[in-house]
């Protein structure tokens, strides 16, 4: 090879890896990435089974039911709908009645929402900003609660 | 005045960092072609000091001083800069900055500084005189005194219906618990007791609560409408709406008639008679259950409806109570009573000025829940 | 009046860092040298008063000095003293007033440490770190002051959020800060150059220490932060792909590019206009992630800031910096002398490689960043990007990094011979190889995943002891001789070897934690029994106790080895802050060798169980383990003798001044 093939075939190696790099990143951005509904958009969005989503709203009043060892099940509300929600797994400090919370996981064919993890308000000035955002729109957003 | 020459004395040091350097006589200059010299010098030393350890083989260390030496012959090659000179801009910048850094500092600092609010540290708020402290600051010193004495029941007893008027429900809990520790039980403590723990518990009548209205009552007999009715409501939270309604009707009975008491238990009575009232049809279904359940937040409104209602008649007579106000337009709207909270806005501006600073941060607090600004 | 004092401090530092802006670089541009000597004593003035002004803070939250308004919703008077000190950066406005106190920091360092550099780029660095500097003096001026008063002052403060009454929090932010401020003032040798239009493999010597200096505490608080959220937010987790962690890993893989690339530069003078670059880029991302957790358009536990008028004005701050540096860059860089070219397969070559690489990844971990933000932007649809985006993206691209790793050092600059490379590597191949295997073998028959990634990290382990064996000629001369070579070995080959090696057992640590943890959930009640790993644990009973600000009811956890014998007790707890009525999770962790039992409490059941978490954690300690010996690494480095060059000696006045040599 001659130094000018030498040098161009370095600069197409350097070039594949990065064209390499590039489409998995849009594949991972197409299929790694997860949605976050509401519950009243969840009516409309009709998500598939199995499909990974973020639900976030209001832990619904009233809802938490402890079952066996750590399984957990409660309703995420807002305004318009409330999904059930079942969990495993130890639920985070703040996870409290009436408050925000965002959980990721999967709809079953009953249209429960199986979620793997659960994440709740940090402190009580700190709100999930997908649930708060939503919640102004929903024009339920109280600011101070106590 | 030691502030004002303190700040003077800042000023002046930073004014000579900017004019010590002007006026000194400029050092002699180096150009900067010596500085890379003495990299490469450096960098030729090094490859001796690899090459003796026999990191490197004697013809790399020979091409590389090679590419060292031909690095050190194109900055010759480039020639060194022209010697320092004085710059025509020197009178003008250095002008600008030996006036510009006092006068912005001064210019900022007036607009932005508060040099008359004297800093106040906690431990030399709390020592002066007693008559100079605000309700705060008494409370404060009342804590201070606790925590040094945690055995003074009479301590306790004093601080914890301050709390409970404070909305620091937690605190009284704790200082009612304490006074009955070291004072023993009666009837006032009791339900103080009772009322801390409602409040604690966000308006709910809990177990704990209930016993201490209980307790109350058997120390200090039936003359205590405090107690009856928050027993009565406990009751009807839990469904028992017989109970409710006859405690609630036995109470409205014992009443005298100007007891401030008759409002709020004959609104609690005709609430709790309405639900007993509800048609119940059939055996339980999941339906009856989910209404039951329905019903029990209804109740809860209900009460939390009643705590506002007294709120409100507490701010009628004083009136001079901006946390108060605050908690009275946020409960409106929480409750949904968009009209009302705005009336409340409206009577606290009125009560606590509207151009003070307290009427500001109602205005402004208001603005939070989006009740829009009134006039 | 003292914090009078500090607030009319921060005001002269903005007057002084305006003054740094202007004075050096009017006298850098015209040749003036009084000018240019200004920058010196301004500049370290300038940090005299930020650290005044900061002092004076500090002393508020001390005596509580609720009359600040930053006092009294951030600190409370009963707060334990240690909280009450480390309060004062846990917040928005104190943590900006240690961002600029860092940067001042910096300033006043190339300012005192900086005289074997040419004058007039001295001067200009020291204007564009005023410029930066003026611009967030600016910014908490005008819309984060710590020093705003009220009056009348309340008794009592807000305390601080519980979550963040942590001594590795109190620590980690100053570490962070130290990293991220520290790569500006590589930006503004960067931008130096290209205002001065000169640069030279000299350039690239004179910044090394700065980036390294930076290096060391970006990397020390990186790892200081996932230790933190490791043991103290009770999830078991060290890192999280948390949009604020991916803020502070960016511009440590950039910077950690930028310290390999200016090798470089330094030894062949090439490479030269990608430096540059990439000093602007490093700095450039230290500033997005400050504008990222500063303004508040993330969610996530650290943006306890939110405030959409800072958010703007940092964003400018941003735009300006990134923007004005590119731009200049794009403007200038043309005119700057081409560095040399080179044979691929040599050490450049190889660190070439490194910087493509690593360069991927950072921007494979930015888009994952930014795109949620960008889509909320554009469609308002709301996603988030987290592990399986960057165990897709981020993970192949590190790891052929990772194997790639070991052959750097083992080439020789300018021709390098893979081949011979590759045999000497022989030995390191076929131990990792083997402790893949016996992984495989013992550990679990079906970890593939595992076995590989455990072979990657010996791999790099003994990739690096294989460097330090071949330079100290370990085989070939006397071990005695070559004990001897080993110790006398610059600084900067122990140094290179240590980071490798410290990489090396962070991805050991990773790998096991990743591929071997276990984790079992179930409800105890007091008496029964466990078994993890080897260990047994009992849950022996929830006792309630109390701390100076918090109750707590701490579960009693007994560990028996496989003996039976009682080894250690874990107490875990569930607290409950009383001023805030916060409850937090204090997880119970046992070091057992490397790696970790790890306790979490969950809620009571009706029937008086408590439902407990309990993982086994492999080989955690040497997440944090490595990270420290890559500081360590660095630091050697750092104290290599070639960065201690001095400058030149000063013609007598007498003499003609071109008559340097």
């Amino acid at each position: 090879m001659t130094r000018k093939q030498k040098r161009l075939s370095i600069i197409a190696g350097a070039l594949g890896f990065l064209g390499a790099a590039t489409a998995l990143t849009f594949y991972a951005l197409g299929q790694k990435t997860s949605y976050f509904y509401m519950p009243a958009d969840i009516a409309n969005a009709a998500v598939p089974p199995g499909q990974r989503v973020r639900l976030g709203g209001l832990v619904e009043d009233g809802s938490v039911v402890r079952g066996q060892g750590s399984q957990v099940s409660f309703a995420v509300a807002d305004t318009e709908n409330r999904v059930p929600v079942v969990y495993v797994g130890l639920l985070p400090d703040l996870f409290r009645e009436g408050q925000g919370v965002v959980t990721e996981g999967t709809f079953d064919a009953g249209g429960t929402f199986v979620a793997d993890s659960v994440l709740a308000k940090h402190d009580e000035n700190y709100m999930p900003k997908e649930v708060a955002d939503s919640l102004k729109e929903q024009g339920v957003w109280q600011h101070a609660q106590e | 005045m030691v502030f004002w020459l303190f700040l003077a004395l800042l000023t002046i040091a930073a004014s000579l960092a900017v004019l010590l350097p002007l006026a000194r006589r400029p050092q002699t200059h180096v150009p900067a072609s010596a500085h890379d010299l003495e990299v490469y010098r450096d960098q030729l030393a090094e490859i001796e000091r690899d090459r003796q350890r026999g990191l490197i083989g004697e013809s790399e260390a020979e091409e590389a001083r090679a590419e060292i030496g031909r690095r050190m012959i194109k900055l010759e090659a480039a020639g060194t800069e022209g010697s320092a000179r004085a710059s025509r801009f020197l009178p003008i910048v250095a002008a600008g900055a030996v006036l510009g850094v006092p006068l912005l500092s001064w210019g900022v600092y007036a607009t932005i500084g508060s040099p008359d609010l004297p800093a106040q540290p906690l431990a030399q708020r709390l020592e002066k005189d007693p008559r100079d402290n605000t309700l705060d600051e008494l409370v404060a010193r009342a804590e201070g005194h606790i925590r040094a004495n945690p055995e003074d029941g009479r301590g306790w007893n004093v601080l914890a219906p301050i709390y409970l008027r404070l909305n620091r429900p937690e605190d009284a809990v704790v200082a009612y618990r304490n006074a009955i520790r070291l004072l023993g039980s009666d009837a006032a403590r009791e339900t103080g007791l009772g009322e801390a723990l409602f409040a604690e518990a966000g308006g709910i009548v809990t177990k704990e609560s209930a016993d201490a209205f209980r307790r109350a009552l058997e120390a200090g007999g039936n003359d205590n409408p405090k107690a009856r009715f928050y027993l009565a409501t406990a009751q009807a939270q839990e469904g028992r709406l017989e109970e409710a309604v006859a405690g609630l009707t036995a109470l409205m009975g014992d009443l005298p008639q100007a007891s401030p008491w008759r409002g709020v238990v004959g609104q609690a009575l005709a609430r709790a008679q309405a639900e007993l009232g509800a048609p119940v049809a059939g055996g339980p279904s999941s339906d009856d259950v989910a209404a039951a359940a329905q019903m029990n937040a209804e109740d809860r409104a209900a009460m939390i409806e009643t705590m506002v209602a007294s709120l409100d008649e507490r701010l009628r007579d004083n009136p001079a109570d901006a946390d108060g106000w605050r908690r009275l337009v946020r409960s409106y709207s929480v409750l949904g009573r968009k009209d009302d909270a705005r009336q409340a806005l409206e009577r606290g501006l009125k009560a606590l000025g509207a151009d003070s600073e307290a009427g500001q941060e109602l205005r402004d607090f208001a603005g939070t829940l989006g009740l829009g600004a009134v006039e | 009046m003292m914090i009078e004092t500090g607030h009319f401090a921060l005001v002269l530092a903005f007057a002084l860092s305006l003054a740094q802006v202007v004075l050096p670089l009017v006298g850098a541009r015209t040749g003036d040298a009084r000018l240019m000597a200004t920058g010196r004593p301004v500049a370290i003035t300038c940090f005299a008063m930020t650290a005044l002004a900061f002092a004076a803070l500090v002393m508020a939250y001390v005596l509580s000095d609720f009359s600040v308004v930053n006092v009294f919703e951030n600190s409370h008077s009963q707060k334990p003293m240690l909280y009450k000190v480390t309060g004062t950066w846990g917040n928005h406005e104190g943590s900006m007033l240690l961002w600029v106190l860092i940067l001042t920091l910096f300033g006043a360092l190339v300012a005192a440490f900086g005289r074997n550099l040419p004058a007039t780029l001295q001067a200009t660095v020291l204007s564009v770190q005023g410029m930066v500097g003026a611009a967030f003096f600016l910014f908490i001026l005008m819309t984060s002051n710590p020093f705003a008063r009220l009056n009348p002052a309340p008794i009592e403060g807000r305390d601080l959020n519980p979550i963040l009454q942590d001594i590795g929090l109190a620590i980690h932010p100053p570490l962070l800060y130290l990293g991220y401020v520290g790569f500006s003032v590589c930006f503004s040798f960067a931008v130096a150059a290209l205002i001065e239009g000169r640069i030279d493999a000299a350039w690239a010597r004179w910044v090394r220490p700065w980036t390294l200096v930076a290096w060391v505490f970006l990397t020390g608080g990186i790892a200081m932060g996932s230790f933190w959220a490791y043991y103290e937010l009770g999830w078991g987790g060290f890192w999280f792909w948390d949009p604020v962690e991916n803020a502070s890993f960016m511009p440590w893989l950039a910077g950690t590019a930028l310290l390999h690339s200016a090798i470089v530069m330094e030894k062949r003078g090439a490479l030269k206009i990608w430096t540059l670059l990439l000093s602007i880029l490093t700095f450039s991302l230290s500033l997005l992630g400050t504008f990222l957790v500063r303004s508040g358009v993330l969610t996530s536990v650290h943006a306890f800031a939110s405030d959409p008028s800072r958010g703007v004005f940092i964003l400018a701050i941003l735009v300006f910096f990134i923007g004005g540096a590119l731009a200049l860059f794009a403007w200038r860089s043309q005119s700057l002398a081409p560095g040399g070219l080179f044979h691929p397969i040599s050490r450049e070559g190889a660190l070439v490689l490194n910087n493509l690489f690593l360069s991927t990844a950072t921007a494979t971990v930015l888009v994952g960043t930014l795109y949620p933000l960008a889509i909320e932007a554009v469609t308002g649809d709301k996603i988030s990007v987290g592990e399986p985006f960057f165990n897709l993206t981020f993970g192949p691209v590190f790891a052929v990094l990772l194997v790639a790793v070991p052959f750097g050092p083992l080439l020789a600059w300018k021709r390098g011979d893979l081949f011979a490379a590759a045999q000497r590597l022989t030995m390191a191949f076929a131990l990792a190889a083997l402790a893949g295997i016996l992984a495989l073998l013992f550990l679990d028959r079906n970890a593939a995943l595992a076995a590989l990634g455990i072979g990657l990290a010996f791999w790099l382990v003994f990739g690096a002891l294989t460097d330090l064996a071949l330079r100290a000629g370990i085989g070939k001369v006397t071990p005695r001789t070559a004990l001897r070579r080993l110790v006398g070995l610059p600084r900067s080959a122990h140094g290179t070897a240590l980071a490798h090696l410290g990489l090396g057992l962070s991805t050991l640590g990773v790998v096991a934690v990743v591929t071997l943890q276990t984790e079992t959930i179930l409800t105890m009640k007091p008496g029964e029994t466990v078994d993890v790993a080897d260990y047994t644990l009992r849950f022996e009973a929830l006792s309630p106790h109390r701390g100076p600000n918090y109750t707590e009811d701490q579960g009693i956890f007994p560990v028996f080895n496989a003996d039976g014998d009682r080894i250690a007790t874990i107490m875990s707890s569930k607290r409950l802050y009383t001023a805030r009525r916060m409850p937090t999770t204090e997880a119970g962790i046992e070091t057992l060798g490397l790696s970790q039992l790890y306790v979490s409490l969950g809620d009571e059941t009706d029937d008086g169980g408590v439902v407990v978490r309990i993982w086994w954690k492999p080989l955690v300690t040497l997440i944090w383990l490595g990270a420290l010996v890559m500081m360590i690494g660095g630091t050697l480095s750092l104290a290599d003798r070639r960065l201690r060059v001095g400058a030149p000696a000063r013609p007598r006045k007498a003499e003609p001044a071109a008559a340097a040599p």
